[in-house]
């Protein structure tokens, strides 16, 4: 009978054991009257990317005002979002970061939902409103957000900026004449601005070059961000289908696998979000640089502006001119980018500062 | 020659027929390899399933294995690159030191955890579902917290299994050439796959361990009075299996990538459960299935990377790729319901085994 009844308990306190380690987390000392929460963006904290540097910024941000170090949830799918925003909100947490575009519905909700509880989205821009202050999935954005959800900013960024100045050095690099970037997804407007860029700067410096954009999928929110297999895969057939040598990546996770396609095919790899020769040293040999958005910073500076009270509700942009995005050093391939390349870089991003220089075409956005 | 093609090509309708037939050659070198690279995870997870199922065991905690094991490979290679130092890797496969202890730890726990399963389900008698589910949530929930923990360590980077590079002369071989490179230009995990399906296919269908092992799913009872020690037979099917799937675990984090990722099977042992069926839980059927369902992926990024050019392009390029995501699956129903003959379960599949007691 005990014998009998041993597997079955062993078998509940092994999903118990699963189950407590997914649950929120948190320590530290607190003086501070924010609780900070953090939600990642979907199935991944540690990507070595979008989400983890976030929450470093996050973490950095929480230290800076005394507050304990964020709790963190990762949604495994798009249905734990509001599950997992409304468990902060009743567990008594006031500051919620949410990271990524998909979020931005269920933040929105959120924020309408909880005047009293600040919220700060990662890319969710623009937070899209009807005239009472409501999610609108309609996208006719009547209302204005910033008025209407007062407790409510999103984070974003022109990736459009880091991904042309990448994208002149691609077209640099690249003897075959053809470079390629491949997106987890086409329906997130900031994996398509940071291609949309790309090309556009690859022009810039060779007009009859061939930039070849591929989305690993047009649907699955996973298969997009979390898997590194197929995006090593489709890297891999991308450089012997079209020829391209150089790749960049706007893949999270996947792209990680994109850079380690190149790796092995001995071409050159373009990471993105971070410095991504820090972040993932695998693909150091084929790393010559990475379009940043300086998420950990635009974190960072956020909560200590929430904490100040001079945060701005509505959307905050970062961009060249407020030094929201740049370009990754390159680490000892200094020697593959020519003085000529370093000059026209440099005034680009001068451009883009002053506003001279457009880095997107119209449809900016989308796919 | 290029004349009558583009004569053919200019029949409406019909012609379009013919371009995808001459798209399908032209990309094949390509599709092939890729094809051959996405259904060796699959291909192992269903080896495993129809390890398991033959010998009248139902396996559907390969996915956790698979995860298990693939974090188990990783982490041990960290871990001995840590103590031992990377090594110098060999030119062909790059095996290192490290990297061969790392499969070893890997193979064992796949074996460890395939050995819990044999007890839950053979000794203990438990519902063999329910104890593969929970390995699945178990691996998912154990393997994401310990991944977690261990990233705020520095580990060891780890190197993976280097594919075999078939040389230029041999791939370009009229015919034949894109075959020969799409089996056997992989890492050592993915031909090893190749020649497993093979070996495994001949020993259970003209060895004595395969007809005991058919025997035992078939009709235990009968295998039982002719001598066959059922249980102990079951035992050892189900931990071998065990090592099937963590080369399938092993393959994601050492030899596709070099690192672990949380979750990073996605599903592949679930499709591989679907091979298995589909392949009619023969070896060569399962691998036979797990490449029909990498190449409707291989052929759809075929199709994203470079479009075929003229109306074919056009008329492709509108099919969504969900339904090459969904492909599989649609298949696997269209078996199932039997329309391209049935597919029958071992009998005594999934039924734990009692001896009649003398007393």
């Amino acid at each position: 009978m005990v014998l009998a009844n041993l597997p079955r308990v062993a078998a509940i306190s092994l999903v118990a054991v699963a189950i407590a380690a997914c649950g929120p987390s948190s320590s530290g000392t607190a003086t501070s009257k924010w609780k900070i929460a953090l939600m990642s963006a979907t199935g991944t904290l540690l990507d070595h990317n979008f989400s983890q540097y976030s929450w470093e910024g996050a973490k950095k941000g929480a230290a800076d005002i005394g507050a304990k170090d964020p709790a963190t949830v990762v949604p495994k799918d798009s249905t734990d979002y509001d599950k997992d925003i409304q468990t902060f909100v009743d567990a008594g947490y006031n500051l919620i970061v949410t990271v990524a575009f998909d979020e931005g519905t269920a933040t929105t909700k959120a924020a309408k939902k909880n005047p009293n509880v600040t919220f700060i989205g990662v890319d969710q821009s623009p937070i899209c409103v009807d005239e009472q202050g409501n999610a609108d999935s309609t996208f006719a954005c009547k209302g204005d957000a910033s008025k209407l959800l007062p407790n409510y900013s999103s984070l974003w960024f022109e990736e459009d900026q880091p991904g042309y100045l990448v994208g002149m050095v691609a077209a640099s690099i690249s003897k075959t004449g053809v470079v390629a970037g491949v997106g987890g997804i086409n329906v997130i407007p900031p994996v398509v601005r940071y291609l949309q860029g790309f090309e556009l700067g690859a022009k810039s410096i060779n007009p009859n070059i061939k930039v070849e954009t591929s989305y690993v999928t047009t649907s699955d929110f996973t298969k997009a961000f979390n898997d590194p297999v197929a995006g090593k895969v489709l890297g891999a057939q991308l450089i012997s289908q079209t020829h391209a040598d150089v790749l960049f990546q706007v893949a999270g996770k996947t792209g990680n696998g994109v850079l380690d396609a190149a790796c092995a095919a001995n071409v050159f790899a373009i990471g993105v979000d971070v410095d991504q020769y820090l972040s993932y040293p695998n693909a150091d040999p084929c790393i010559v640089t990475s379009a940043e958005k300086h998420l950990s910073n635009a974190v960072e500076a956020a909560i200590k502006s929430v904490n100040a009270g001079t945060q701005k509700p509505g959307d905050s942009l970062f961009n060249a001119a407020n030094n929201g995005i740049g370009i990754s050093p390159f680490h000892g391939k200094d020697n593959l980018i020519s003085a000529d390349l370093q000059a026209k870089l440099a005034a680009a991003l001068k451009g883009m500062k002053d506003g001279s220089l457009k880095t997107c075409p119209a449809k900016c956005g989308q796919a | 020659m290029d004349a009558l093609l583009h004569a053919l090509n200019g029949i409406p309708v019909l012609g379009l027929v013919f371009q995808f037939v001459e798209y399908f050659i032209t990309s094949l070198p390509f599709t092939a390899h890729v094809a051959v690279q996405l259904a060796v995870p699959i291909c192992l997870a269903a080896l495993c399933g129809v390890m398991c199922e033959r010998s009248g065991v139902v396996n559907i905690g390969l996915e956790g294995i698979m995860l298990t094991c693939a974090f188990t490979g990783w982490f041990a290679g960290a871990v001995v690159t840590g103590v031992l130092g990377p090594g110098t890797p060999t030119p062909i496969f790059g095996f290192t030191v490290p990297l061969l202890l790392a499969l070893v730890a890997a193979i064992l726990a796949g074996m460890l955890l395939s050995l819990l399963h044999a007890w839950l389900s053979i000794s203990v008698r438990a519902d063999q579902i329910i104890s593969g589910a929970i390995i699945n949530i178990a691996a998912i929930g154990l393997t994401g917290y310990m991944n977690t923990l261990l990233s705020t360590q520095t580990l060891a980077a780890t190197s993976n299994f280097s594919a075999l590079r078939i040389p230029a002369a041999v791939a370009g071989f009229p015919v034949v050439g894109w075959l020969i490179n799409a089996l056997f230009g992989q890492g050592p995990i993915g031909i090893a796959t190749v020649l497993i399906v093979i070996i495994f296919q001949i020993l259970l269908f003209r060895s004595r361990w395969g007809l005991r092992t058919r025997s035992v799913g078939e009709h235990p009872r009968a295998a039982e009075t002719v001598g066959i020690d059922v249980i102990r037979l079951r035992y050892r099917n189900v931990v071998m299996s065990g090592a099937l799937a963590a080369l399938g675990g092993a393959y994601l984090s050492m030899e596709a990538t070099n690192a672990f990722q949380a979750g990073m099977t996605q599903g592949r042992g679930f499709i591989g459960l679907a091979a298995m069926i589909v392949g009619r839980w023969t070896p060569v059927g399962a691998f036979g299935a797990a490449l029909l369902f990498a190449s409707s992926q291989a052929i759809s990024q075929s199709i994203s990377v470079s479009p075929p050019p003229g109306d074919l392009g056009t008329l492709l390029s509108h099919v969504p790729t969900q339904f090459f995501d969904a492909l599989p699956y649609l298949i696997t129903i269209v078996v199932l319901a039997g329309l391209i003959g049935r597919s029958i379960a071992p009998a005594a599949d999934g039924r734990p085994y009692q001896r009649e007691s003398a007393s």
